[in-house]
């Protein structure tokens, strides 16, 4: 082995000094393109098939651009300047007011004092702390927007999505990080019992949601589905869910918690097994108990993973679409339609791709700043 | 974290607790099973036969025979698998090639190239499902497997993985290979793509489940109905279900969930510490 490297490593130093210079420079050429050519593949679909999508998206959406008539005539698009934007956005006689939407406008400045408490107690960064609160406060403001007398939104349904997205997104992101949280610090032990139990609830999460919103239908079918089954057990009338305007949303959220649930459990997981256990071992010694533990040490050694958490969750549950497509079909009436939703019928059903567009930017713009943190958060590691 | 706390019978009666919320947890997908294995005949007056239609019973298996000759059913499957696998393939080729650059060479414009792969983090699918819509209409390439399985490879998540776990490779071997005079595909395909093996079989896991899951991008792009992936079809006829066929559904959705538990249970550990490593 040793000999053989000698060898080779001898060849190489020899080669040079046969020919010329230029085999030299030529070896050094390709070896300074070689590291191109491994990231070329990638990038060739990458900016084929995200990357330049992304700006032709931005492109189509300054269009009036019918699907249909498109396809037969690629003329039959009309350049429209940013009126899809308007259409999607405005309405006629708009005013600002502030008692308008006040109960969310409260939460929202709760939020926004959390975060600046956050950061006052260094249990946030900077930029997450200040770009929550800002978000927050740019969102309390927007609220104060509403059609005054005489007026409407141009388009009332996609501030109904909205709504019902931030609705889902406040419902779930919460129910999902409390539960995951509580099954991780519970499930946090080194024992087959303890493995058996996360596998049973990680299973969830690997089916598609056309599976997951196909059991639920049946869960939740008040007269053939499983739920209904254990009220007639106690002769109850059975709960009417996804055709019910009360109860279609939480249905829609209780499918999305026992759905995606595994994923968080596992990464807080990962972030207890972080946590030094000579902490804890030292809190005992102090006679701290089983809940001042949790609060000094476990909840604070999570600080990270916990955050991590949260935001992939705002972001992905902000994209929701099969579960309302599927589960409730945005109803009853529009109770459950979502951004997502609203966006694919648009394009696909009503063929407006220019304005389904300008609404899949303006998804992006609503999610930037989540996953900007996201992207903080995640690549700090490697700086 | 609490386990070891107030010793052995503190440690069992969580355990029983989490057990009675872990069946809870399981019930629903153990209905859905119970369904497809009961006929229709009998599902239509009752669901609720033995143990609240928990358990098949009476038990038949006629809903899969069925399965077999019923609509397009084999051929959504044999789709999926063809554009998971492909898919899972082409990702890990893709990447581990872009990660070994990225993490191992040094030329100018990396960190750049780099950081710009993690800006594509930050383009949700939805962001881009439309133009890409239109780009496969204008190619004439809608519902065939090219549209189904390219947008799937421009995965910035899969480089990103890659090029932290060859990051944490001791350099070594490498520099062994290199005073040999290795060249770098050699070092690449001979040292480190056996070396990432444990890494790839993550990424490859991860992949999988995401493409075979994948519902609105098959959705958009497959327009015939033999072009439907399992998760597209299952849809489509859960969409338009009559009471008669819920048997022949659930078996549907069964038969749509096997191969993404099977790779769960068997690739448990790699899946495991595929989130571990995406939360980092």
């Amino acid at each position: 082995m040793v000999m053989a490297r000698s060898d080779m490593a001898a060849g190489r130093h020899y080669r040079p000094a046969g020919s010329a210079t230029s085999q030299l420079s030529a070896w050094r050429l390709s070896r300074a393109i070689q590291p191109y050519l491994f990231v070329l593949p990638f990038f060739a679909v990458y900016i084929l098939f995200l990357i330049y999508p992304f700006f032709k998206n931005i492109w189509i959406s300054t269009f009036d651009w019918n699907l249909l008539e498109v396809a037969f005539n690629p003329d039959a698009r009309e350049e429209v300047g940013l009126q899809n934007y308007e259409r999607v956005l405005l309405g006629r006689n708009l005013i600002w007011s502030f008692g308008h939407n006040i109960e969310l406008k409260l939460v929202l400045l709760a939020v926004a004092l959390a975060a600046a408490w956050g950061w006052f107690r260094q249990w946030w960064g900077s930029t997450a702390a200040f770009s929550t609160a800002f978000l927050a406060l740019i969102i309390a403001f927007a609220l104060g927007f509403h059609p005054g007398e005489k007026g409407r939104w141009f388009d009332g349904n996609f501030w109904n999505a909205v709504r019902n997205t931030f609705v889902f997104v406040g419902l779930s992101v919460p129910t999902i990080t409390l539960i995951s949280l509580a099954l991780a610090v519970f499930l946090n032990h080194q024992s087959r019992a303890m493995a058996v139990l996360r596998a049973l609830f990680y299973l969830p999460s690997v089916l598609s949601v056309t599976v997951i919103t196909l059991i639920w239908t049946f869960m939740f079918n008040p007269l053939q589905g499983l739920i209904g089954n254990v009220f007639r057990v106690f002769d109850a009338e059975p709960l009417v869910w996804v055709t019910n305007p009360d109860l279609a949303m939480p249905s829609i959220v209780i499918a999305t918690v026992w759905w995606v649930l595994g994923f968080p459990m596992i990464v807080l997981l990962a972030g207890l097994q972080e946590i030094p256990t000579e902490r804890y071992e030292a809190a005992r010694l102090d006679g701290a108990g089983l809940w001042s533990i949790f609060l000094h040490i476990t909840l604070p050694g999570l600080h990270r993973p916990l955050t991590f958490v949260v935001l992939y969750q705002v972001i992905s549950q902000f994209q929701i679409f099969g579960q309302a497509h599927l589960l409730t079909e945005g109803g009853p009436g529009q109770a459950t339609n979502t951004l997502v939703r609203y966006l694919y019928l648009t394009g696909f059903r009503d063929n407006e791709l220019g304005r389904a567009a300008a609404m899949a930017f303006l998804l992006f713009c609503i999610m930037a700043v989540a996953s900007f943190i996201y992207l903080r958060l995640s690549s700090r590691e490697e700086r | 974290m609490f386990g070891n706390v107030g010793g052995n019978r503190t440690f069992w009666i969580v355990v029983a607790i989490l057990g009675a919320c872990a069946f809870l947890w399981t019930v629903p997908t153990i209905f859905m099973v119970s369904l497809s294995l009961q006929s229709d005949e009998n599902l239509i007056i009752s669901t609720a036969n033995v143990a609240l239609g928990l358990i098949p019973w009476p038990f038949t298996i006629e809903n899969y025979v069925r399965l077999l000759s019923y609509d397009d059913t084999p051929r959504w499957f044999f789709n999926s698998i063809v554009v998971a696998c492909s898919s899972t393939v082409l990702v890990l080729l893709l990447s581990s090639a872009a990660g070994f650059a990225f993490a191992r060479l040094s030329f100018p414009g990396r960190d750049v190239l780099y950081a710009f792969v993690l800006a594509g983090m930050m383009i949700p699918a939805e962001g881009v499902f439309i133009s890409l819509y239109t780009m496969f209409a204008d190619w004439k390439l809608h519902s065939t497997y090219f549209s189904l399985i390219s947008p799937n490879l421009a995965l910035p998540l899969g480089t990103i993985l890659m090029t932290r776990f060859f990051k944490g490779i001791p350099k070594e071997l490498e520099d062994a290979a290199e005073v040999d005079g290795a060249s770098l595909w050699t070092i690449y395909s001979r040292i480190m793509v056996p070396m990432s093996i444990p890494a790839l079989t993550t990424l490859g896991i991860v992949t999988f489940l995401w493409t075979w899951n994948s519902y609105l991008w098959p959705l958009v792009t497959a327009q015939s109905k033999e072009m439907y992936t399992v998760t597209v079809g299952l849809a489509s006829t859960q969409q338009g279900y009559v009471d008669e066929n819920f048997g022949r559904i659930m078996a549907q959705g069964v038969i749509a969930s096997f191969p993404v538990v099977v790779l769960f249970l068997v690739f448990q550990r790699y899946l495991v510490r595929g989130i571990a490593l995406q939360s980092k």
